[in-house]
């Protein structure tokens, strides 16, 4: 095992990375899109939920309430028709989907000190926002009816609207905060994966891989040379998107470099292995893609990372413990909420380890072989 | 005086298939040996197993006097390889090119400022050095590739397929640089099946279907061939063709450039004459020429499949029908 070689091939690497324009693009811009997308996209607020109301009172108290509704931000009146009727024909067309009904005498009954039923019709079909919406309502009539006490001083026997739901969590604030830590993992798996199969297949499809082996330089320089550069990518790439989320979407960081570093180091190896795979058994770098791919979604789907295991049917649940990323997740995640330390995530450590071990021995036999023939 | 290259019963199966079958060879050192044969027929399998790429299933193979089985490390110091690919990196310019094999063979700063400058000369690329060798056109290329695999002045070449795909004139062009090599003392190892090229050997094996089929120099090739051939000249070859290989008597027959080159066998040339009569061919010109080199290949080729089709019965065929010998083109 010669430095020198390694080196050698290392810079060889670089050269190739800075010329070619489709994967350096995916290097550095790819993280970016990712961290645009899933930090304010997916991880977003619900934001301008079209609303229609249906002010059956007409008085200022009503027209209170409808505005507190808008000044949110989080809903915009699109609509304000006159009987409850209409709000069905205008939910089935998606022009609204969040209605406010405000009866009759709700001034009055209000001011008698009475409790005053106001309903909110939510449009079930898409159920994030409909789970957001009923929270963004519950906490504005929450707000409405301390104002009224504020201002008028009153203490009523039966409470207005029921003030007592009360918001606590912001939706918003908590996807973020599991969404960043979890890209962390994703973006090197998506990058690194895309970007390692390719360059090993642009080798056996210009026979510059068997080349090498008529060479002086060994199976291990060379793969030491392929891999190197791959792992300084990724710390950079890694380094970007933590210094991301911690500063620009605020999470909370309240774990250790090591754990993180050392996590995302056998999720790395698991990484290399697939990539190494992928790159012996295809033979073009479209099929290198293709591959990536077909293995990409099924990751993202299982691991946890868009939908949370919880949620999965039983039967599907066995099938997520053979994903890699699932423990990469697990780790980062309560690593950075709750500064959890190998005590507590050994087991999905010790999962990583078994996982990178077998896909670097598959992959490595793999190359052994392949060569060979 | 000291072998380049010995063989003993060298043999490599892949599961069922066997790609080289017994190879005994013997390369002596500063030869241009002509390694020739149909596409498939065992010429890559034998030079990875030269090269120690892979292990034979069972045979010697001595290689400047180094076991390529035990001690491939050492061999691959010493010798230079270069594939139909060209195996350039691209996306790297004429000097990284050069920089990267220097490194690869650890030559010394001093040492890769001399072997840099004389490849550059040699290939024709001064002042080129910054250009991106996927711009360069391919006898460049070709030319570039000779130089990255000699940069560390290796006693042994293997070339495989190493023309393959360039036009006629870059072609003879580099077959000047390897005469060039071969008048320095290196030996180069070439496998072809250009069958003019073969003519620029100074010695040949044949292999087909991964044996041996003969091996000797051009002349002795040539002298193999015992019976007569024709050279024809027509208006319809492909008619001529067809009429003739419903003649039993007929060995062979086949397009060399531009005319046909027709094995007689039994037959004689004035029968040859009333058959393409018979079947409406005008002939323009016809005569008895020495046998070329490629005559003698598809002879054998001839013998060795009639021979496989009488084994086909018990041994099934791991090849297709292979490719026939292609023809040289008329100005090499």
């Amino acid at each position: 095992m010669s430095i020198k070689h390694i080196r050698l091939l290392i810079w060889k690497e670089f050269l190739q990375l800075r010329r070619d324009r489709l994967l350096l693009p995916l290097i550095f811009i790819g993280p970016i899109m990712q961290l645009i997308m899933f930090g304010y996209v997916v991880g977003s607020d619900v934001t301008n939920i079209p609303t229609a109301i249906v002010d059956q009172d007409m008085t200022m108290t009503s027209r209170a309430l409808a505005d507190s509704f808008v000044n949110t931000g989080y809903f915009t009146i699109l609509e304000r028709p006159a009987t409850e009727s209409d709000v069905q024909t205008l939910m089935d067309k998606n022009r609204v989907q969040v209605a406010l009904l405000i009866p009759p005498g709700l001034e009055a009954d209000l001011a008698r000190g009475e409790q005053v039923p106001v309903e909110i019709i939510v449009d079930g079909a898409d159920s994030k926002t409909a789970s957001v919406a009923s929270g963004y309502a519950a906490q504005v009539f929450a707000d409405f009816n301390q104002k009224r006490i504020e201002a008028t001083g009153l203490v009523p026997d039966a409470p207005g609207i029921d003030a007592r739901v009360r918001v606590l969590f912001n939706p918003t604030l908590r996807s973020v905060n599991a969404m960043i830590p979890g890209l962390v993992a994703t973006i090197l798996l998506i990058s690194m994966g895309v970007v390692m199969s390719q360059a090993i297949v642009r080798e056996r499809e210009r026979g510059t891989l068997e080349q090498m082996f008529v060479t002086p330089i060994t199976r291990g320089e060379y793969l030491l040379g392929k891999i190197a550069p791959y792992i300084l990518l990724a710390i950079i790439q890694v380094s970007v998107v933590m210094v991301v989320g911690i500063f620009w979407f605020r999470v909370p960081f309240h774990g250790t470099l090591l754990v993180i570093g050392l996590g995302l180091l056998l999720f790395l190896f698991t990484v290399i292995g697939q990539s190494m795979f992928i790159s012996m058994i295809s033979r073009t770098r479209q099929q290198a893609q293709q591959a990536t791919m077909f293995i990409l979604i099924p990751t993202m789907v299982l691991s946890g990372f868009i939908f949370p295991l919880e949620s999965m049917p039983p039967e599907i649940v066995p099938v997520t413990y053979f994903i890699p990323l699932r423990y990469a997740l697990v780790i980062l995640r309560t690593s950075f909420m709750k500064g959890a330390g190998l005590e507590a995530l050994w087991p999905q450590f010790a999962a990583m380890a078994v996982f990178s071990a077998l896909i670097l021995g598959l992959a490595l036999s793999r190359f052994q072989k392949r060569l060979s023939d | 005086m000291e072998s380049a290259i010995q063989l003993k019963a060298l043999t490599k199966r892949f599961g069922s298939f066997t790609a080289v079958d017994a190879v005994d060879l013997d390369v002596r050192r500063g030869e241009i040996f002509g390694f020739l044969g149909p596409n498939g027929s065992g010429k890559t399998t034998t030079i990875r197993m030269l090269c120690g790429v892979i292990a034979p299933t069972s045979g010697q193979a001595t290689v400047l006097g180094h076991d390529a089985i035990k001690d491939p490390e050492a061999v691959r110091r010493r010798i230079g390889y270069m594939s139909q690919k060209f195996s350039l990196f691209e996306d790297l310019t004429v000097d990284e090119n050069l920089r990267f094999y220097a490194g690869v063979y650890d030559l010394t700063d001093e040492k890769f400022a001399a072997r840099r400058e004389y490849i550059l000369r040699m290939a024709d690329l001064v002042g080129r050095e910054g250009e991106l060798t996927a711009n360069l056109s391919v006898g460049w290329k070709q030319r570039l590739a000779l130089g990255c695999a000699t940069i560390h002045e290796p006693e042994l070449i293997f070339l495989d397929e190493p023309t393959s795909g360039v036009d006629p004139t870059a072609r003879r062009h580099f077959w000047e640089l390897l005469y060039e090599l071969a008048d320095s003392g290196v030996t180069l190892f070439v496998t072809t099946h250009y069958m003019d090229e073969a003519a620029h050997c100074s010695r040949l094996a044949f292999i087909y279907n991964g044996r041996l089929a003969a091996c000797g120099t051009p002349g002795e090739i040539r002298a193999l061939m015992t019976e007569t051939v024709l050279e024809v000249d027509v208006d319809d070859a492909e008619a001529a063709l067809l009429a003739l290989e419903r003649v039993s008597e007929i060995r062979e027959a086949y397009m060399s450039g531009a005319v046909l080159h027709v094995n007689v066998g039994a037959s004689s040339p004035a029968s040859v004459v009333e058959l393409l009569a018979a079947a409406g061919v005008t002939v323009r010109g016809i005569e008895v020429v020495d046998p070329t080199i490629e005559d003698v290949f598809v002879h054998l080729v001839t013998q060795q499949r009639a021979a496989g089709e009488t084994l086909a019965a018990t041994a099934p065929e791991a090849v297709a029908v292979p490719n026939p010998p292609v023809s040289g083109s008329p100005d090499a």
